[in-house]
């Protein structure tokens, strides 16, 4: 059964469903009103393990990037420990494409603040820190504000959740970040959270046993923690019934997902879709079709990191089966960018090149000099300046960054190979047009 | 580049009279940042973030300051501070215009905008005008890539931004500040 309304937008206008321009920020009473905060009432009339149990059962997957079962990366928290544990919301949001999380940031910013709370009744985490990208001033504003009322309202502080209809005390915080892409890696957000430069940390020891100070912590993106309350609420086979199994035989993809449409379409903007729906229905039914009337292709598969659609791929589902059947990455953040017949591809990698070059941490020497090299290898081929070889060149650069497991501590170098490796493998003939044959030295026999 | 910091050995170090961080401000974060952490340096981004807003860069002597505040040693504030691309450890224009430079942006066509920035305003990407009021920036994605081309103007995203737009705000910008100096 595909979604029959609006699930996480149901307070958010969205088209087919409400016009964007309706669109304003529900502070505590309208939440309220509109039925917020029901989710966080029935939640703690059970068993903090059971809620555990539902989000299991949904199948529910990180909606950061990575789509990692969310109820199984609960239950890696040691079991009897009773001490201090942290939840850090992951609201860093920086991954090129990707303005999904600003939706809810921007419009319902307790929908975020109930799935917090549940989520910290449900694993026993008693401190929570949104951690936001600097960038976004106004929707931190917001937060402080949704925080302070949720604070003033019981939800959250001394009396326990939901003014002692729990014991269970909970704290929540805003934490800003500067200005650093790679804060939103899981660890890289932990090391900034003490207040450090943020620098990936390598695995293991898994947040979820040794976190923030040293202590448990689980990381969830924003829209993830959004997806409890509704579990919660309408129950797992509801849950279930939205979005799609994988056609492949892996894991499922279950649920509706906000899809930020940028690039050259009509209508660019988030829409909240069933998991599994084409991308050419995407563009087609909900933004309104390609921009003046031009032909599709090629996208990025949702955020850049997780590299290109061909042009015959435009009818790609949208769900988290896309790498194994498309040659990307990933679904990432369901976050797609459209090119039109008319984008020069390879303008597409320079760009993408120099933002990893820009944000590579420096920490693993693969990334940090390889991100540097392929800039400049793009640079040159854009200007037409480049040889023949300086595509293997850049193809075998690529293949040395994040490919070889243990070689690289996070998955920025893997995106950025991957980014690049689909560019050239899928667009290759554009730049071979761009380059300049490599020189074959011919030898004459003279006399 | 993230990773690189200032060569600090030959860097002179202003000081003023005053503190950067007064007494007033310390103890109010003392009262309602630093119970948020675990640790002192858990703080230590918000702590930066309210001192540059107090004076509007990261002075040499900010930096002590904090340091001694949160009971670190100077390096390990320089440390993080230089980490992060939104920290200054110079005075920058009143108006700091940053252009979105990735990919969405770029596809909708935002490099016209910064030529024109800069031959308008005279300074490269990442350098302030003489008069000290505006500051031009390349950003990475701002997250509004719906709305690409844009910019943040201070704190405020301005969206769609095309050259006309670009060109009313500064003059706007310069006939008030002008006619206040
Ligand atoms: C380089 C890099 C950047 C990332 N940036 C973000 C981000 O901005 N927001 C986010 O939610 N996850 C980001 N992630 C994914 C996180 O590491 C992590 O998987 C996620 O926050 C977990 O939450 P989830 O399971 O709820 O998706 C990033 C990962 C990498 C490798
Ligand atoms: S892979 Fe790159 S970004 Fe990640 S930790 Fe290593 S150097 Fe830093
Ligand atoms: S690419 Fe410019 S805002 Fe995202």
């Amino acid at each position: 059964m595909p979604m029959t309304g609006p699930v996480l937008t149901r307070r958010i206008p969205t088209f087919p469903y409400g016009d964007p321009k309706k669109r304003r920020t529900y502070w505590y009473d309208d939440y309220v009103k509109s039925g917020g905060y029901e989710s966080l009432r029935r939640a703690l009339e059970q068993e903090p393990a059971h809620i555990v149990d539902m989000v299991k059962d949904s199948s529910l997957r990180g909606r950061g990037g990575a789509g990692f079962p969310c109820g199984l990366k609960w239950t890696f928290l040691p079991k009897d420990y009773e001490g201090q544990r942290y939840l850090a919301v992951n609201a860093d949001e920086s991954e090129p494409g990707t303005f999904k999380d600003r939706l809810i940031l921007d419009y319902d910013p307790h929908m975020l603040l109930e799935g917090i709370a549940i989520s910290c009744y449900a694993c026993k985490l008693q401190t929570a820190y949104i951690y936001i990208r600097g960038e976004y001033h106004h929707q931190a504003h917001i937060l402080e504000k949704a925080i302070a009322e949720a604070y003033d309202k019981g939800i959250f502080g001394g009396k326990g959740l939901l003014s002692g209809a729990s014991s269970f005390k909970v704290d929540c915080y805003l934490h800003r970040g500067a200005g650093a892409y790679i804060c939103g890696e899981e660890t890289g957000l932990l090391e900034s959270l003490e207040g450090k430069r943020g620098w990936p940390r390598i695995k293991p020891p898994f947040p979820a046993v040794k976190g923030l100070f040293g202590k448990p912590t689980i990381i969830n993106n924003v829209e993830t923690l959004c997806c409890v309350p509704f579990i919660v609420e309408h129950g797992v086979s509801w849950f279930k019934s939205l979005g799609c199994e994988s056609t492949i035989k892996g894991p499922p993809s279950f649920g509706t997902k906000l899809m930020g449409v940028s690039g050259h379409v009509n209508r660019p903007g988030v829409y909240e879709c069933d998991l599994g729906i084409p991308l050419s229905k995407l563009v087609e039914e909900y933004c309104g079709g390609m921009r003046n009337g031009k032909k599709f292709k090629s996208a990025i598969a949702g955020g850049i990191s997780m590299g290109v659609l061909a042009t015959d791929q435009y009818d790609a589902e949208m769900d988290f089966d896309i790498g194994r059947k498309y040659e990307v990455l990933g679904l990432g953040t369901a976050c797609p960018t459209i090119f039109d017949e008319d984008t020069d591809m390879v303008m597409v990698a320079r760009n993408i090149t120099r933002f990893f070059k820009n944000e590579s941490c420096g920490q693993c020497t693969p990334c940090r000099e390889g991100s540097g090299w392929m800039y400049k290898l793009m640079c040159r081929i854009e200007a037409g300046e480049a040889k023949m070889k300086d595509l293997d060149l850049l193809l075998e650069l690529a293949g040395s960054m994040g490919a070889m497991p243990g070689t690289t501590i996070c998955g920025l170098a893997d995106g950025n190979n991957w980014a690049v490796r689909t560019i050239v493998n899928k667009f290759r003939g554009e730049f071979e047009a761009r380059v300049k044959p490599s020189f074959v030295p011919v030898t004459v026999g003279v006399g | 580049m993230a990773w690189i910091t200032k060569n600090s050995a030959t860097m002179t170090i202003e000081r003023r009279q005053q503190p950067c961080l007064t007494e007033e401000m310390k103890a109010d974060m003392s009262k309602r940042l630093l119970p948020r952490y675990e640790t002192k340096m858990g703080a230590l981004l918000p702590v930066l973030h309210e001192v540059q807003e107090h004076v509007g860069y990261l002075p040499h002597q900010a930096l002590e300051e904090i340091a001694a505040f949160l009971e670190l040693p100077p390096s390990a504030v320089l440390d993080t501070a230089s980490f992060y691309e939104e920290f200054h450890f110079s005075p920058v224009g009143k108006y700091v215009i940053g252009v979105c430079q990735s990919i969405a942006c770029e596809a909708c066509g935002h490099q016209p905008i910064v030529d024109h920035l800069r031959s308008k305003l005279g300074v490269e990407p990442h350098e302030t005008t003489s008069d000290g009021l505006f500051t031009l920036l390349c950003m990475e994605c701002l997250g509004s890539c719906d709305t690409a081309p844009c910019a943040l103007v201070n704190e405020d995203r301005h969206d769609l931004i095309n050259i006309e737009q670009m060109d009313q705000m500064i003059d706007e910008i310069r006939a008030r500040e002008g006619g206040q100096g």
